[in-house]
């Protein structure tokens, strides 16, 4: 019972999510220009951000970058792909790094760090809102689709 | 103790039901709780499986084996698991399992997508520990059960001895003194008197007197058999004729003492069988036989006079034998015999036959006998000849000497026919000093000499002792022939009368024939 609430619950907040932030907040997961990876599945952007694989599907390691907490953009996206709070997003992180086998993505303060940072990296991958979009970068995976 | 006694039986088969309850129950207590035990691990499997699916989920998540391995090591030490193992991407972390086949799977999600399965969790539950402690169940109940079941048999034997057992004996006892027909009974047992032992006691009491009253009647008529016995023994032992009754064989079932009389008359020692109907008494055995089979062949009594065997010749014993054929209630065919003694009578009649045929003073046969006698030998169609003699010079001796002395010549002669003539043959006074003799199967030949044999013997001079004085008699023969001469009786006598006319005139004419035959007389 307390199993099917909380799916509810979380059903429920997508929903809220999609219809109320969607519209402000179009977020796409984008890599350097240069990177031969060019489409990439929502598992595979979860695999990336979440510690499973450290490579893109072709083999190449990859380096994902992330933004430090109380941005609303981290927020938004790790709502939306793993339907997480990040408070739940760390717990797992805390958890998974007692263990020590995965390591933590890379943090930047901004979104504009971020920018800077894919652009000089071919192998980094990161997420930012569509409209900051530059011509060094290249969408692989749009999370509204 | 009585070994098949109510309370040994009660206790073995009390205490053998309960073995075998006990037996079966703690079966099936084990098998129950073992199934109980299995389900209630599968259900403590499943809540296991909800407290580590979030860390194993991230360790097949994130293909971790160190974290994967400490969640299987952590489950296996849970007392339910025996060993569990996670799988994930080609990968296996998993405890020491040697029974695979209760195996129990979980699907292990994405932590972050919830249809997506990263691997799985499998635990293998600890039966060897469900077996132990479901066999300790089972042993524990069945032993309460068997304490139980003991407890119950000795109440229950308890029970049965004092409510059952100990009347039961009391009233045994009891009847075991009573003799049936007299008028002791039994004690209803304390506390029986609406039970079924009560009942019982009552029903036996009832019988009792049942038997008693019967037990009363039936001496009541065997006394009135009795009397009507010894009065039948009576009539039967006192009667004077000989009474039997014997089987169609001959075995003599019973018999009186007018029988044994009778056997001791005739020199014989009583014994089982003397044959069938007695024949070894009777001379005449066979026509018995044969009239008895006659008699009961036309449902009739049989009854006939027969001789018996005797040594003493001169003394004949006649019995007049009934006999009757009984057939018994059962089927059985028995003959009574019942023998009268009718000798006297016999010899009356004998003597009586003698005076009516036989002359008094000669003994010879007198003339009606001896005319019947032809007449029987015309009748049979049997040769013979009638010898006709008439005594010459017997009128002068019984003038001279007087009647007495013509008797005694009389007599004399008598005695010299009787012994001249053939057992077969036979000789008769015709009347005064007229004889006839006749003889069977002769030729003339043989009638001239046997006439010449009497002819001497007669003519011997005959010594009259009362008058001291030598006298002799002559005789005339005529003879005729049947059936050569005649076959009437008169008519041979007649021709015999004249033949003998002729002898005694060739006397006086000096010719002294012996005999004339019928057939030389010419008129």
């Amino acid at each position: 019972m307390a199993h099917l609430k909380l799916t509810l619950l979380i059903i429920t907040l997508q929903l809220l999510s999609v219809t109320a932030l969607a519209t402000e907040q179009d977020l796409v997961v984008v890599v350097n220009i240069n990177n031969p990876t060019s489409q990439m599945t929502k598992s595979q952007v979860i695999d990336l951000f979440m510690g499973r694989y450290i490579a893109f599907p072709n083999g190449e390691k990859a380096t994902p970058i992330d933004l430090i907490d109380n941005n609303h953009i981290k927020r938004f996206f790790y709502q939306n792909l793993v339907g997480m709070s990040l408070a739940r997003v760390n717990a797992y992180w805390s958890r998974v790094k007692f263990t020590g086998r995965v390591k933590p993505s890379v943090k930047v303060p901004s979104e504009a760090g971020l920018i800077q940072h894919i652009q000089s990296s071919p192998l980094s991958i990161g997420y930012m809102e569509r409209k900051h979009l530059t011509k060094q970068l290249k969408i692989v995976y749009a999370l509204n689709e | 103790m009585n070994k098949s006694g109510l309370l040994i039986r009660l206790a073995v088969v009390m205490i053998f039901s309960s073995l075998a309850v006990g037996f079966i129950s703690s079966q099936l207590f084990y098998r129950f709780t073992y199934l109980n035990e299995v389900d209630n691990s599968k259900k403590q499997i499943a809540e296991l499986y909800k407290t580590v699916s979030a860390t194993a989920s991230i360790a097949a998540y994130l293909l971790d084996r160190e974290l994967a391995n400490e969640v299987v090591e952590g489950l296996a030490t849970n007392g339910v698991v025996h060993g569990a193992l996670i799988q994930f991407d080609k990968e296996v972390v998993s405890t020491k399992l040697t029974n695979k086949d209760s195996i129990i799977q979980f699907n292990l999600h994405s932590p972050f997508e919830k249809g997506r399965i990263v691997g799985h969790l499998s635990m293998v539950p600890d039966l060897v520990q469900i077996e132990i402690k479901a066999k300790k169940i089972g042993r524990d109940n069945a032993k309460a059960l068997f304490a139980q079941a003991v407890a119950a048999t000795l109440i229950a034997i308890i029970i049965v001895y004092l409510l059952i057992t100990q009347p039961m004996i009391y009233i045994s006892k009891s009847l075991h003194k009573i003799k049936p027909g007299t008028s002791k009974r039994l004690i209803i047992p304390d506390f029986h008197q609406h039970s079924e032992l009560g009942g019982l006691v009552h029903d036996i009491n009832h019988l009792l007197s049942n038997t008693q009253q019967q037990l009363a009647a039936e001496q009541e008529l065997r006394d009135e058999l009795k009397l009507l016995e010894k009065r039948f023994r009576m009539i039967f032992e006192s009667s004077q004729s000989p009474i039997i009754l014997m089987e169609p064989r001959g075995s003599i079932l019973i018999y009186n003492h007018a029988f044994t009389h009778l056997l001791e008359k005739i020199n014989l020692d009583i014994k089982k069988n003397f044959g069938a109907l007695l024949s070894e008494l009777f001379i005449e055995h066979e026509s018995l036989v044969q009239n008895v089979r006659v008699a009961f062949a036309n449902n009739e009594i049989s009854t006939g006079e027969y001789q018996l065997i005797s040594s003493s010749k001169d003394r004949p014993m006649w019995v007049q034998v009934v006999i009757n054929s009984i057939v018994s209630e059962d089927m059985k065919e028995y003959y009574q015999l019942t023998l009268h003694d009718i000798s006297k009578r016999k010899k009356e009649l004998e003597k009586l036959n003698i005076r009516a045929n036989y002359d008094q003073m000669t003994q010879l046969l007198n003339r009606h006998s001896g005319e019947k006698k032809i007449e029987k030998l015309i009748y049979n169609k049997q040769a013979f000849v009638v010898i006709l003699m008439d005594l010459n010079g017997f009128k002068e001796i019984n003038d001279t000497y007087g009647h007495d002395s013509g008797d005694e010549i009389l007599i004399n002669i008598a005695g010299i026919l009787k012994n001249s003539v053939r057992h077969d043959d036979f000789s008769c006074r015709w009347g005064g000093d007229e004889f006839v003799i006749i003889l069977t199967n002769v030729d003339k030949e043989a009638i001239r000499t046997i006439v010449k044999k009497i002819l001497l013997k007669i003519q011997k001079p005959y010594y009259l002792s009362i008058h001291q004085q030598e006298v002799s008699v002559g005789a005339s023969i005529g003879a005729a022939l049947h059936p050569k001469d005649n076959l009437d009786m008169l008519g041979l006598v007649q021709m015999a009368d004249k033949a003998m006319y002729h002898t005694k005139q060739s006397k006086v004419l000096g010719n002294n024939l012996d005999i004339t035959f019928a057939d030389e007389v010419h008129d």
